[in-house]
């Protein structure tokens, strides 16, 4: 059975593009949110393997929906997207119990490297 | 095992304070709030006490704290007897305590407590009609921890179940050491996060000594080529381990071995946590309690070692080319990590303000009452932290205010009904943290302070003329009331003394480099505002030289600087102006408002644009020097009694030099005015 994957970002054209890698790399995209309030609701009604946070959002931040989403699950997957940059907000995301993170601009090989190995595939 | 009672005086202070602090905030808090959360609270601190002072020894201290529980029990079974005067009684009960606990810190014999003793068992046998129980004082450890007062020698006691933190744990022998080798592939693009996520992992399973690099070299990415090594004490399993580090992309798991230790040996310092309030919180065992005058001490070395590296470095600038790169090199590294050093112990001097606000609503309750008055403290962000320092320093100013407020300002209930308001006045204490500053407002919804009476009570005295009290703002005015002599109270009180304070009040804030204001609405109350910085130790100078000497004006006072013909000033009678971003600034001679001596050179020279109590002006000065970061000292005395100037500090050079306060210095005028 395929992956679950949750995309987290407010901007379509990025859920387009990490949605698009994701099914090349055969994973299942169920849901997508714009915002970390969206975010965090969409994690509890789907329980996806795996969430892609965009960290700078409206309502509520990635850093901040991460937090709660770990907090909902200990165990939780969530992988940061991130612009070069912005190393210390992942640092905290990952304080925040992030599991890891690709950095935008992506590339759909490297974005499926990442996304492998954090879930044990590789 | 014998148990040695003078090891645990120190932690006994400590904590009986604290419960001590807490139990007089909430016999304040029970009138308004007679919640069972808050009278099981005062309740387990009241047992707290009891019990360690019962395994002290100190019975004086054991029976007192054991009646006021089991007052507090009376009211937990019937909350309709509590009153103000049980409140009242309590709280000496609480004061009474707070003395025999001060009494064992200062190593001297405490008063005995048989009034407050007599009154609280009296108290609990008109209610209950019972006499107390007895209260059970370890009896060898009374003898001993009285030796232990005044012997230096050490004794033993009776075994105590004693609930003393235990260092033991630290050092289980139940965990393995193992030395863990990494390396980042060196096609990542940011390798610092990586390494990070690879630190937090490991962390998460253990303890990380030996990093290498240290952390904030791999936060920030300064990793020599891509490895790192370092030792994590865990639970965990070898295959645990690589499981942890297994699913990181870009990171490749070198080696994995067993450490040998010997458990007696003491563990390596540990690598500082990232971030120092992340581990606090969920594991006590990492936090341990300092003198307060070791951190200063730290703190003044720290500063001095700064100091000495910038000496070296002006050292080194004597040196032949090819040497002194290298010199210079290791000048730097070395002034690399002090710095970082000098931050990690200036961030362990801070302290929420809580430490001072949680004694506040107690004050404000014995104040109100001593008046005739009710009165409300609200406290909101007293979490936000601050250099122990200026903590020290805003303590009294805080409290003084306080005391304006239910003096002052909050009417009588009487007053307050004619003027439709509840007979409750109400104090607000916020407290809010901006980028590196801390606002801390005092607003008192009372009757507000009157600006022309202000005004009117300054002219009498001659300290304004009546042409600058016509142009007076109403803000303005409301700050005479910090000049010495001036108070608008009717009478003298008790509490608040005659016109002092408020000056001391703005004079405290103001050496600390803050701001102190006044906004205040006749009828509905008045707001007292500290602007206050974070720190105070290190600040950024403007360097400038005035009549052949150096002097330093805090960055934070500098608007700009600019250089001028000093030929071409516009110039109305006497007075020179600089014109500077559209409008004309008056200007200054430095040396005159310091009283040097001056020959003011003509032509072009610079000019430092800085802020007075009345607006922009310009200081001329003879040359600007630039920008250096110094350790601020405060004024040994009696320089401190010379008006204009902040603090002093020492130049890389080893010069030492005044640091100015362009505000006082306008205040006073340049000489023969």
């Amino acid at each position: 059975m395929p992956k679950r994957v949750l995309v987290v970002d407010d901007a379509i054209f990025m859920r387009n593009m990490i949605k698009d890698i994701f099914m090349s790399g055969g994973l299942e995209v169920v849901g997508e949110a714009s915002n970390g309030l969206e975010a965090v609701e969409k994690y509890k009604e789907l329980k996806p393997d795996l969430t892609t946070m965009d960290i700078v959002m409206p309502f509520k931040s990635g850093i901040e929906a991460t937090r709660e989403i770990i907090k909902e699950n200990d165990k939780a997957v969530v992988v940061m997207c991130s612009a070069l940059g912005q190393e210390s907000l992942v640092m905290e995301a990952i304080e925040a119990g992030a599991s890891d993170f690709i950095v935008k601009p992506f590339r759909s090989d490297d974005v499926l490297a990442v996304v492998k190995k954090v879930l044990g595939e590789e | 095992m014998p148990i040695e009672m003078s090891k645990y005086l120190g932690i006994y202070i400590t904590e009986a304070t604290e419960h001590l602090e807490a139990l007089g905030r909430e016999l304040v808090e029970l009138e308004k709030n007679k919640s069972d959360e808050v009278v099981d609270s005062m309740f387990r601190h009241a047992h707290s006490i009891k019990g360690m002072a019962a395994a002290m020894g100190y019975e004086a201290t054991a029976v007192v704290a054991h009646r006021i529980e089991d007052l507090a029990q009376v009211v937990r079974a019937d909350r309709s007897q509590l009153n103000p005067e049980l409140v009242d009684l309590l709280l000496a009960g609480t004061d009474a305590l707070s003395e025999q606990v001060r009494a064992a810190a200062e190593n001297r014999e405490a008063p005995e407590p048989q009034t407050i003793l007599a009154r609280l068992t009296a108290k609990f046998t008109a209610l209950t009609q019972r006499s107390p129980p007895p209260t059970r004082v370890m009896e060898v450890a009374k003898q001993e921890a009285k030796a232990a007062a005044t012997l230096p020698a050490p004794t033993a006691a009776q075994p105590i179940q004693a609930e003393a933190p235990s260092t033991a744990a630290l050092s289980s022998n139940f965990q393995g050491r193992w030395s863990i080798r990494l390396s980042v592939a060196p096609t990542c693009q940011v390798p610092g996060v990586r390494a990070f996520l690879v630190y937090k992992r490991l962390s998460n399973a253990g303890r990380i000594f030996e990093l290498r690099p240290p952390i904030e070299s791999l936060r920030s990415g300064r990793i020599p080529d891509g490895l790192i090594s370092m030792e994590l004490q865990t639970e965990a399993s070898e295959s645990e381990i690589r499981a942890l580090v297994k699913n990181i992309a870009e990171v490749e798991l070198l080696s994995v071995e067993a450490v040998q230790s010997s458990p007696a040996a003491a563990p390596a310092k540990p690598e500082p946590a990232p971030d120092g309030a992340r581990s606090g919180a969920q594991d006590p065992m990492r936090t341990v309690r300092i003198r307060t005058e070791l951190l200063d001490y730290l703190l003044e070395n720290a500063g001095e070692l700064l100091l000495a590296g910038a000496n070296m470095r002006e050292w080194g600038k004597g040196l032949p080319g090819q040497i002194r790169a290298q010199f210079n090199e290791g000048v730097d590294r070395l002034q690399l990590l002090v710095k970082d050093l000098h931050g990690k112990v200036m961030s362990s001097r801070m302290t929420p303000l809580s430490t001072i606000t949680d004694r506040l609503p107690r004050a404000t309750r014995d104040l109100a009452r001593r008046r005739g008055k009710e009165v409300d403290l609200v406290v909101t962000g007293a979490d936000v932290e601050l250099d122990r320092a200026i903590i020290d320093c805003v303590s009294d100013p805080l409290l003084h205010l306080l005391r304006n407020c239910v003096d002052h300002g909050i009417e009588e209930p009487k007053e307050r009904e004619t003027a439709k308001k509840g007979p409750r006045g109400r104090v607000l204490l916020g407290v809010r943290r901006t980028q590196d500053r801390v606002v801390i407002e005092l607003e008192d919804d009372g009757r507000g302070m009157d600006a022309e009476k202000l005004k009117s009570l300054a002219k009498e005295r001659g300290l304004i003329t009546a042409e600058v009290a016509a142009r007076m703002s109403d803000k303005e005015a409301f700050l005479l009331a910090c000049l010495p002599g001036i108070s608008t109270a009717k009478e003298v009180s008790e509490i608040s003394g005659r016109g002092v304070g408020l000056d001391a009040v703005k004079r405290a804030v103001e050496n600390l480099g803050g701001k102190f204001e006044i906004d205040s609405r006749r009828g509905r109350g008045t707001r007292f505002t500290l602007d206050l910085p974070l720190t105070v130790s290190v600040i950024n100078l403007m360097l400038a030289k005035v009549s052949e000497e150096v002097v330093g004006l805090p960055i934070a006072k500098v608007l700009g600087a600019t250089a001028v013909d000093s030929g071409k000033l516009s110039s109305s009678r006497d007075s020179a102006y600089l014109a500077h971003e559209g409008g004309l600034l008056p200007v200054y001679e430095l040396a005159s408002l310091l009283r040097w001596p001056a020959a003011p050179p003509g032509g072009i020279r610079p000019y430092i644009v800085s802020e007075g109590e009345s607006g922009k002006v310009a200081l001329a000065v003879d040359k600007l020097l630039g920008q250096e970061e110094v350790v601020l000292k405060v004024l040994p005395s009696p320089l401190h009694l010379i008006p204009g100037l902040s603090g002093v500090s020492i130049l890389g050079s080893g010069k030492p030099i005044f640091i100015l306060d362009v505000a006082r210095l306008l205040e006073y005028g340049p000489a023969g005015s």
